[in-house]
């Protein structure tokens, strides 16, 4: 380290001046491009391997199915579950819990969760749900697709 | 007649600068193996939140082939979008880009390179179910948490049809509590 001995030990003196300078502008330098990384996890979902995305087949019915429609003029996400519109977090999570709960009892654990978006949807809407269902423990999450372009 | 003597200005004590040194000298070593000069794979960006995803470990093996697909919100040249930096939801769709390692790819041209990074690493059998070769190649989705959800459905439409299934979205999880 630069430390230790004594001034006059050292018949040469060192001008450390410009060398103080050039650290200091350094660290100004590194304290200003410093950024503290943030966590990031993630949610996987394979795609069906024989298909491709595809669009969700319409006679599915054994299904939990969230509509989500951007309004352009509020510039607000409407979210409804069947015809009921759910503004509320809570409520959305108790309704995704008791409509799984209806599939499960009647045989069905692998209902998915279909997410049926605008597509000027923010994603975090998107991933809200997402994150209510994983916290539900429902593995099966679906993103609806448009239609392809003929 | 006694000469009387001119004081000089001398500066009797000089700081010593070595502890200082020593100081600047670790903050700067903190500082350079702090900051991250690695390629960048991700853009800059506000992830949604999403407290339920699972961690990404930093200790992955790195021979797994992956890829990071970046949906971020950029305005050419320099400009500003007042939507995004007040916390809006921009609507703009040239706003909007998608990159892979920091090059920007269209909505024409993704496709392409998707199909290349998918053949970089196939799977070493055929699929039974897709009756062909798929890749084993991962993809992450990062997207802004304002960006278009029809602009990553569009990346996972193409990434099914670049036989690259293995895909998964990216959230910011929350800081851990000390």
């Amino acid at each position: 380290m630069a430390g230790g001995g004594d001034a006059e030990d050292n018949p040469v003196a060192i001008n450390v001046i410009p060398m103080v300078d050039v650290i200091f502008c350094l660290c100004v330098f590194f304290m200003c491009s410093f950024k503290f990384k943030q966590l990031e996890g993630k949610f996987e979902s394979w795609l069906p391997r024989n298909k491709g995305a595809e669009g969700t087949p319409s006679d599915v019915i054994k299904e939990i199915r969230i509509a989500m429609f951007w309004d352009e003029a509020t510039s607000k996400v409407r979210r409804q579950f069947g015809m009921r519109t759910v503004d509320d977090d809570g409520e959305m999570t108790t309704l995704i819990r008791g409509s799984y709960e209806d599939w499960r009892a009647k045989g069905e654990p692998n209902v998915p969760v279909i997410i049926d978006g605008d597509e000027r949807v923010p994603w975090s809407e998107v991933l809200k749900i997402v994150n209510i269902a994983k916290g539900l423990s429902i593995d099966n999450i679906e993103f609806a697709l448009g239609k392809k372009d003929a | 007649m006694h000469k009387r003597k001119v004081a000089t200005v001398q500066d009797p004590q000089s700081p010593n600068l070595i502890p200082m040194i020593d100081i600047m000298f670790r903050l700067l070593l903190f500082f350079l193996l702090g900051a991250d000069m690695a390629a960048r794979e991700t853009a800059t960006m506000v992830l949604a939140d999403a407290d339920k995803s699972k961690e990404i470990d930093p200790n992955r093996d790195e021979t797994e082939p992956e890829t990071t697909i970046n949906i971020h919100h950029e305005v050419a040249g320099d400009g500003a979008c007042p939507i995004y930096d007040n916390g809006g939801v921009c609507r703009v769709k040239e706003h909007w880009l998608w990159s892979i390692s920091g090059k920007s790819y269209t909505k024409e041209t993704i496709g392409e390179k998707l199909k290349e990074l998918a053949e970089l690493s196939p799977e070493d059998h055929v699929d039974p179910d897709a009756k062909k070769v798929l890749s084993r190649r991962k993809v992450m989705i990062r997207a802004d948490k304002s960006a278009p959800y029809g602009d990553v459905q569009k990346v996972i439409e193409m990434c099914g049809t670049a036989t690259l299934y293995k895909v998964a979205v990216v959230g910011a999880l929350p800081m851990p509590e000390k």
